[in-house]
Order: C-alpha cells, then structure tokens, then sequence
C-alpha cells in the first residue's frame, strides 16, 4: 500500500495541544510595545524590554523581537509565555517543512501558519490569559517585496502599508504614525537614521503612558532590520547615540 | 517454520544482496574545516545531500526509496526532539545511535521485510573543527563514528583507499574551495570501484557534483548551504 500523506509539523508535535493550557486566575507575564517600521531598504523591528505581571515588573531584559528564519522577522505582544512557546513553533514548523519537502515555505504559506497557530490559542485567549498579538515583518524572497503583517486574536490577518504596532502601549500612539507619516513623508522612502530616531521617540512616548512598557534610559531597547540581506541588530553604539540624541530633543 | 539456520542463511544472502547493490553506488566524502564542514558526491537529478537539523547534515548511498525514509525519519526525530527540548539537544549522536540505528537493526533482521539498501554519511558542525563528528551508518543499524574527514563508498577496498588519500591531504585550515577540491578527488578514487585507475562510467554519465555546506562563521538562521 501506498500512504501519502503530508506532512506537518503540527501533526508531529500535536499542536495546539502540546501547549499547556494554564489554569484561569494565573498571573501572567505581559505588557509591551513593539515597533515595526519601514524604512528605504527594508523593515525595523523595535521592541521595549519590560515584562509585567500585574503591577509588577518581573524582567527588563526580555528579548520581544524575534527573527522566525532569515526573511521573516516576528515582534511579540500579549502574554510573554505563550508567545515565546508559540514563536519556537512556528520556527521548528517552518524549518521542518524546508527539511521535509525540499523547497522553502512560501511568504503566504507562513502567513496562514501564523495564523493557525493564534486560531489554536483561542482557548487560553477566552480563558482570559494567554492572549498573544504578533506583527510579522517579512521579506518575499520571490518577489523582493517587504510586508507588515499584523493580527487579531482569531488569526485573522491585515496587511499595514508603512507600519505596525501590537501591545498595550501601542494602543497610545497608533495616530503618532498617522502623523509622522503625513508631516515628513512616507517611512518607506526614508533612511533608517532617520525612521530609528522616529521610532525610539515613539517608544520613549509610549513608555511615558503605558505602566507596562519599558522606557529607554536604563536598558536599550531591542532593534532588529530585516533587509535584502537578511536580518541583523542594529550596532549598539549606533542604536545608544540615536537613543541619547532623542532622549536630549 | 524458520530454523535457526534459514535464518542465518537468508541473513547473510541479504548482506551479499545488499553489498551487490551498493558496489555500483556514488560514493560521499565528508571533510571538516575551519570554515565549516561539508559533504560531497555526485548526483543524478534527486538531491542527495541534505540538511537533517540545524548542525546537522547526511548524504548517502543506496536505493532512493531507503534513503528518503532513513532521512524523514532522521528530519522527524530532530524537529520533534528540538522542539520539546533545545537545539542543543538534537545531535548527530542521539540521530543516529537513538533514533536510526536500533530500527534498521531490527528491520534487517526481519527476513520477511524487503531489506534496506543504503549506506549514510552524517555530520555534525560544531564550534571548532576538532569537534566536528561524523558518524557513517550501515544498513544493518551499525554505525562509527570519527573526527577531521570521514567516507562511505561502494566497497571496503574503496573506502580504504579513499581514506589513504584523506590521510595525506587533509589539513583543517584548507580553504572551502580547496576542500572541495579535494573531496572531488577522493570521491573520484571512491568511484573507481575496479581498481582501473578511473571512475566507473556509470558514475560519471549524466552525473554532476553535489557539496552541502555547513558554515561555521555565519549569522544567518540558516547554516546549510549547498556550494
């Protein structure tokens, strides 16, 4: 007999219920700001380092930007456990259907796996903890076109032209884009110098209105680009002058 | 009924099958440098060598079918054991001496099954060359492994000669380009199973080089590569 049947890294870990569902009333780790913003070559990533629980500040160290393979870059919201636990699924699902099938996922292929995985958290997200808002930055290796991405909590997706953002604090200054995008032009035609010192400055204002997100002062925040030639952070004496110069403005 | 010694009869006919089999196969060589490690041979229009896991990378010889399955098997195994654990937990050791090597010992030893022909060639990229592992895996589950360069081929006598030349030749600090070089020698004093002093024509004809490569240096996600 022949049995032909693909195969899934789903079906192999027996997703999503090999993510544990945390009993109703635990106190989770969350609260952030991410960034994603477009710049002339490409897509910037930032990330504010605070972790919450409650009133508390658990950590400030927290990596929230993510590269998911070489073009696809994945900043996280929402609860800290779970998104973590997620992003390492969608790493191995999507490495494993390179490995498996012998050609590369396709950008709408990951897209819908994405998607799937934030449908197979409904559960934990209507038990009230859980909940977890990803933007996708990614790079069409096919066509060279780079792509916002981001999502509601059923896995639906939209596709934002210039930028993105996802956690409590981005709630604040979602019309700051809107702004900045009218008063000095679109961020795709702009230099990243100049998009990096935009987004720190909305970081540094969403810090200001929202507990939850980490300012820039003590620990700098996480900046990643994702490129034609891949993903990289950005070099930390760059990324701590462009802090200093926005925190002085 | 099967007697004991049917079986061991019917075994060792399944060895010399086997062997008849593999004789006229391509062989792979693996060398491991400072720039990476990286796996050689010459393909028809399949690929033949493959990324199994992160730092981790085979190529082997034998019938298509066989191979495809040791290699999903191999791909399963590190995904699944990498997920629930860490990346740093799938290695080349637990693949092949956990995962592949009781199976295929069991299943050669059932007589009733049509055998596994193959012969594999595993690496391991790890910090420094000194590190690296090969590991080669028989169709009977046995397996061995080492360090610096390591080959299956067709036969024995093959095998040793083209050990012989690595022995030689080999030196961590060769270029990627050099390596490849000289994996292209070895693997041609491999193909020449007869001893005539040229590789077998079938071997040659509508073949051409295939070489993985694993780069220690990189930043990418993606470490394999084929040259």
């Amino acid at each position: 007999m022949i049995e032909n049947r693909t195969r899934s890294f789903a079906d192999l870990v027996g997703f999503p219920g090999c993510l544990k569902i945390a009993p109703a009333g635990t106190k989770e780790v969350r609260g952030t700001t991410v960034l994603a913003l477009r710049f002339d070559k490409g897509i910037l990533n930032l990330g504010d380092r605070r972790a919450t629980a409650a009133n508390f500040i658990m950590y400030d160290k927290a990596e929230k930007v993510l590269s998911l393979d070489d073009t696809t870059l994945i900043a996280i919201s929402g609860s800290f456990a779970r998104s973590v636990e997620i992003v390492r699924y969608l790493k191995h699902a999507f490495k494993y259907y390179a490995r498996t099938q012998l050609q590369e996922m396709s950008l709408e292929g990951k897209l819908q796996e994405v998607s799937r995985a934030l449908a197979g958290n409904l559960p934990a997200t209507l038990e009230g903890i859980g909940i977890f808002l990803p933007v996708v930055s990614a790079r069409d290796p096919r066509t060279g076109d780079f792509g916002i991405y981001f999502y509601d909590a059923m896995g639906a997706r939209f596709e934002s032209g210039d930028f993105g953002a996802a956690g409590s604090g981005a709630e604040r200054i979602r019309g700051v884009f809107d702004f900045v995008s009218r008063a000095k032009g679109p961020f795709d035609k702009r230099s990243l110098n100049d998009v990096l010192r935009d987004g720190l400055t909305m970081l540094d204002i969403a810090a200001q209105l929202d507990t939850a997100t980490g300012g820039l002062e003590h620990i700098p925040p996480v900046a990643k680009t994702l490129t034609a030639k891949g993903i990289s952070a950005v070099p930390e004496t760059e990324l701590k002058k462009a802090i200093r110069e926005v925190a002085t403005a | 009924m099967i007697s004991p010694y049917d079986w061991q009869e019917s075994i060792s006919q399944r060895a010399q099958y086997i062997e008849n089999r593999l004789r006229g196969g391509s062989p792979v060589v693996g060398i491991s440098i400072n720039a990476g490690t990286l796996l050689h041979t010459y393909r028809r229009q399949v690929r033949k060598v493959h990324e199994v896991y992160d730092r981790l990378m085979f190529a082997a010889l034998g019938q298509q079918a066989d191979v495809e399955s040791l290699r999903l098997t191999a791909v399963d195994f590190a995904h699944q054991e990498g997920f629930a654990r860490s990346e740093e937990d799938v290695t080349i050791q637990r693949v092949v001496g956990f995962a592949l090597s009781n199976p295929l010992r069991r299943a050669h030893g059932d007589i009733t099954a049509a055998p596994f022909v193959m012969c594999a060639l595993f690496a391991e990229m790890n910090d420094a060359p000194e590190d690296d592992l090969f590991f080669t895996l028989r169709y009977d589950g046995d397996f061995d492994a080492g360090s610096r360069y390591a080959v299956v081929g067709g036969t024995p006598e093959a095998e040793e000669r083209m050990l012989a030349e690595l022995e030689k030749a080999y030196k961590p600090d060769l270029t990627v380009a050099k390596a490849k070089a000289l994996s292209d020698k070895v693997w041609r004093i491999g193909a020449d199973v007869e001893g005539s002093g040229e590789p077998a024509p079938a071997l040659l004809q509508d073949t051409r080089p295939e070489t993985g490569f694993l780069d220690r240096a990189t930043t990418r996600e993606r470490k394999f590569r084929l040259l």
